[in-house]
């Protein structure tokens, strides 16, 4: 705790009981998936498959165009029918691909797998952005861009923090793949040329550290650190000053680290070693507002109501469903929404009626802002309509992570408040 | 099947703002009752009975103003003032008060409090100044000296921090005054446990650091404000001290700590939210300049104490501060560091030269006045041999009167109407050893109060065991001239006596 500053983190009680210890159920997708032609950093996409079209698991169905590529594969075998306009969890309406579902599952190799002990840095480069390897924590950030300028690389730090609450995926996926996990960081060391690996998991799992330890007992430069239970620990920023107490103005990259989702490594090692891309992934559905907490292992673009009545249906005629976990996922006022590659967990929440009084300025959210932020003072220039004084304060930098409406004791909406404020000035700014 | 929409998060802490205000209140009812407790048994139920009458003043004034403003503002009233969180100003502004005010002053401050310092500002959270201080401001503005009734009788003399102001300059080396400084507070130790007259809730340091400490754990109050408030009044105290070259210096800035209003301020009002700043650095700079104007209003102005005007004029600074520590928290550590640095110099250089202006308090010199017999206006005197009566046992005494003040400048002395009479003395003397056994006034014919001191024991004791057969000596412990007069006249009887011993 510092003098002049905040804490810049909070404990929040995780209720990961619900799920953890579970076994992961599998989730068969009934008779249409929906595709999401999304990706971060680009909206256009190329279509590769015509309307009637026979396709299969791994069929490579869309390419997007512009900066970034990131190439999207049909999760199912059966027929391609046409493009649907549908609710996308960000809550904007994307085009999604419909595929009549045949049940088969049949696959194609649709590409090699590599060795890559073997293989150059340029063909590691090039295998994961052909995967279509993205940052499968959440952001969705090709991971590849990351690699491509990864140069006096000290620490590779692998994130498996799993800070939000309920959300148990990545502590469930772990123990299972973690042949495939090891092959991945090592993979990914190569790509980085990294000095080190860093395994951040959270200290309250001396078993999976323990097994952690273990299994890469033998690897040199790969060490597992255990990191406190607060939120948000799995945001980069935060994790990265963790583990390595320097701050950086725009990438990891400028302290030497890169940081990679548990997810990715092994979705990325999964291509690796059997030429798949990533056509399914393990989701946490929990909260109070469920019957049957439970991890579930899905096929992207399976409508997430067909995922909640697999863990039982919902326990109250209201709740909130959330697209992620309570802090950062948004709430989708429908069950049709599809669960993505990104999608970590279905968060079920019966509704709870808060009765917010005035801000008293008590400056709590000022003190746990991981951005060093205060969302206080931003919200009174907000509405001042003080853009100035919104810039002076980086209003722009918020990542509405939740935790200052998560401390506020006046019970107030002070992240919707700053991001109404990020709006006022984005606007501005166009 | 119904889908609720929030925009996230969608997960609450438990602290609540209503938790916290009910803390409050319990803290304040805390200090409340041991104030009720000490002014029942050291004052009586009379005092304690005012002590609830102020409380309850304060409360209904408080009331009857929200409820009032409401209902001109067109509010409803239920919902207006449970978020308004009115009786928290005024119990701390109950607490602030002396028990000697009146429930009118009291009344008067509460409104003022509750409307020009609250209400009118927008209400909760939006006011700029503490509004508890500006009703005590008001009081200490308007109703000095009113003294209710109740309390005249049992609380005489002032608190230990007016007395430290007027008697002692918030500076003392001496030893001796430092003694009677202590006598006066009842010892640091006294001053700690607040058994003492003073602001209603404001004498027990050690109550207010339990209860801050309490509020520090469940996050009532910033634990920042409290903690560098008290330790840089601590330095300051002690960089006083040792400037001012006290050798046993502790109890100065401990003296500090525990008197007058600052733990109540560093626990309920510094750590009030709406008016500090709501960074962490902002937060430290806050606290730390209220302590420095704290310690520089206790030793140079003309006021008892400064921990009230120091939170105002904080209070007014806060928006500057706050506006000094725009941006990211960790991008303006460096800066946070500069300016405490430099404040904390500027405030010890302040106090240093504000110390070295002050003159520490001095004892006041008694002037000593010597009586020989061969003092010319002794030997002025006439004196008589009234009586003279041989015990048996070897002791005679005398009854001899000798003109005093009275007797002999009287008929100068306008609208004099005593009588002109003089001092008759007993003198017992042992004749074998012709030493005096005890000389004292039987009937004083001088002014009131002034030859009564021949009467004093601590006078007479001198005469005892006289050598009559010698030189003497008798010394007068008290400047004022009457009674060195009467002094004289004593001396005179005594010369009569031994006179006709034939020496």
């Amino acid at each position: 705790m510092s003098l002049f500053k905040g804490r810049m983190r909070q404990y929040i009680p995780g209720h990961k009981e619900l799920t953890a210890h579970k076994d992961v159920l599998e989730v068969l997708p009934g008779k249409k998936v929906f595709i999401p032609l999304y990706t971060a950093y680009s909206t256009t996409f190329e279509l590769l498959v015509k309307e009637g079209e026979q396709v299969f698991v791994g069929t490579k169905l869309a390419v997007s165009k512009g900066k970034v590529v990131v190439p999207i594969y049909s999760s199912v075998s059966g027929t391609f029918v046409g493009e649907q306009k549908m609710m996308h969890h960000t809550l904007k309406p994307q085009t999604h691909l419909v595929i009549e579902n045949d049940e088969k599952y049949e696959a194609i190799q649709v590409f090699q797998p590599l060795d890559y002990q073997n293989a150059s840095r340029e063909e590691l480069l090039a295998f994961m952005m052909n995967a279509g390897i993205v940052g499968y924590g959440g952001a969705g950030f090709p991971t590849y861009i990351k690699y491509q300028n990864a140069d006096k690389v000290e620490k590779l730090i692998i994130n498996a923090v799993e800070c939000e609450p309920y959300i148990t995926s990545d502590f469930t996926l772990l123990p299972e793949k973690m042949d495939l996990f090891v092959t991945g960081i090592l993979a990914m060391k190569k790509m980085a040329q990294a000095l080190e690996v860093v395994i951040a998991v959270k200290n309250t799992y001396p078993k999976l550290i323990q097994l952690l330890e273990t299994n890469v007992a033998n690897i040199a430069d790969v060490r597992v650190v255990g990191v406190p239970n607060v939120y948000p620990m799995g945001w980069e920023r935060t994790l990265v000053y963790q583990i390595t107490k320097k701050r950086y103005d725009r990438l990891p990259l400028e302290v030497g680290a890169i940081v990679n989702n548990v997810t990715t490594v092994i979705a990325f090692a999964h291509a690796l070693v059997h030429g798949k891309p990533m056509v399914e992934r393990v989701v946490t559905v929990s909260g109070d507002g469920i019957q049957n907490p439970s991890n579930v292992r899905v096929r992207i673009g399976t409508p997430v109501r067909e995922v909640v009545e697999a863990c039982g249906g919902y326990t109250s005629d209201e709740v909130k469903l959330i697209a992620g976990g309570p802090m950062m996922g948004k709430t989708i006022v429908k069950d049709e929404v599809v669960i993505d590659c990104v999608s970590n967990a279905i968060t079920v929440l019966k509704p709870v009626v808060e009765r917010p009084v005035a801000c008293f300025r008590c400056g709590q959210c000022s003190d746990h802002c991981p951005a060093g932020l205060q969302p206080v003072r931003i919200v009174q220039a907000s509405k001042a309509k003080d853009k100035k004084m919104m810039e002076r304060l980086h209003a722009l930098d918020c990542v509405e992570c939740g935790l200052c409406t998560y401390v506020c004791p006046s019970r107030l909406d002070v992240t919707e408040n700053v991001r109404i404020a990020r709006r006022q000035l984005q606007i501005g700014k166009k | 099947m119904k889908f609720l929409y929030s925009a996230s998060p969608n997960l609450r802490g438990k602290l609540s703002t209503r938790r916290i205000m009910l803390e409050l209140m319990i803290g304040l009812l805390v200090v409340y009752g041991f104030s009720l407790f000490y002014y029942f048994t050291e004052h009586g139920m009379a005092v304690a009975l005012h002590s609830l009458i102020l409380m309850a003043t304060s409360l209904i004034v408080m009331a009857i103003t929200e409820v009032g403003f409401a209902y001109f503002t067109k509010q409803d009233i239920i919902p207006f003032l449970s978020n308004s969180f009115g009786w928290i100003t005024a119990i701390i502004l109950t607490l602030m008060c002396p028990i000697t005010i009146t429930p009118f002053a009291l009344g008067v401050a509460t409104f003022c409090a509750i409307l020009f310092g609250k209400l009118l500002f927008g209400g909760f959270g939006q006011n700029i100044f503490n509004p508890a201080a500006l009703g005590r401001a008001i009081v200490l503005a308007s109703f000095t000296g009113v003294v209710a009734n109740v309390t005249e009788d049992v609380i005489t003399g002032a608190t230990i921090t007016t007395k430290m102001a007027n008697d002692f300059n918030w500076l003392v080396v001496d030893p001796n005054m430092i003694e009677k400084l202590m006598k006066a507070a009842g010892g640091l130790q006294n001053l700690f446990v607040g058994f003492y007259p003073g602001g209603i809730g404001e004498t027990s340091a050690l109550l207010l650091c339990c209860v801050g400490i309490f509020f520090i754990w469940r996050k009532v109050i910033d634990w920042r404000l409290p903690i560098i408030y008290l330790s840089t009044i601590f330095v300051l105290g002690s960089v006083i001290a040792w400037y001012s070259g006290m050798s046993d210096w502790l109890w100065y800035p401990l003296f500090h700590l525990f008197s007058g209003g600052v733990m109540f301020a560093a626990v309920f009002m510094l750590t009030d939210p709406v008016t500090s700043p709501t960074s962490a650095a902002g937060k430290c700079i806050f606290a730390l300049g209220a302590a420095i104007i704290t310690v520089l209003i206790r030793i140079k102005a003309n006021l008892p104490e400064g921990v009230l005007y120091s939170i105002l004029i904080m209070n007014m600074l806060t928006p500057m501060i706050e506006r000094a520590f725009d941006g990211k928290q960790y991008q303006i550590l460096k800066k946070a560091y500069i300016v405490f640095a430099v404040i904390s110099a500027l405030g010890i250089g302040s106090v240093v030269l504000a110390a070295s202006q002050v003159e520490p308090a001095k004892e006041k010199v008694k002037e000593v006045i010597k009586i020989t017999p061969q003092d010319e206006y002794v030997n002025s005197l006439e004196a008589t041999i009234e009586s003279e009566v041989d015990n048996g046992d070897g002791t005679k005494t005398f009854t001899v009167s000798a003109q005093g003040f009275a007797a002999k400048e009287g008929p100068n002395l306008p609208d004099y109407n005593h009588g002109f009479e003089p001092n008759v003395f007993e003198i017992k003397v042992d004749t074998a050893t012709n030493k005096v056994v005890y000389l004292k006034a039987t009937k004083i014919g001088d002014t009131e109060y002034l030859g009564d001191k021949l009467l004093n024991a601590k006078y007479t004791v001198q005469f005892e065991g006289l050598d009559l057969q010698s030189e003497f000596e008798v010394s007068v412990n008290d400047a004022i001239t009457g009674a060195t007069y009467s002094a004289k006249s004593s001396v005179r009887a005594l010369l009569e006596v031994r006179k006709a011993l034939g020496f």
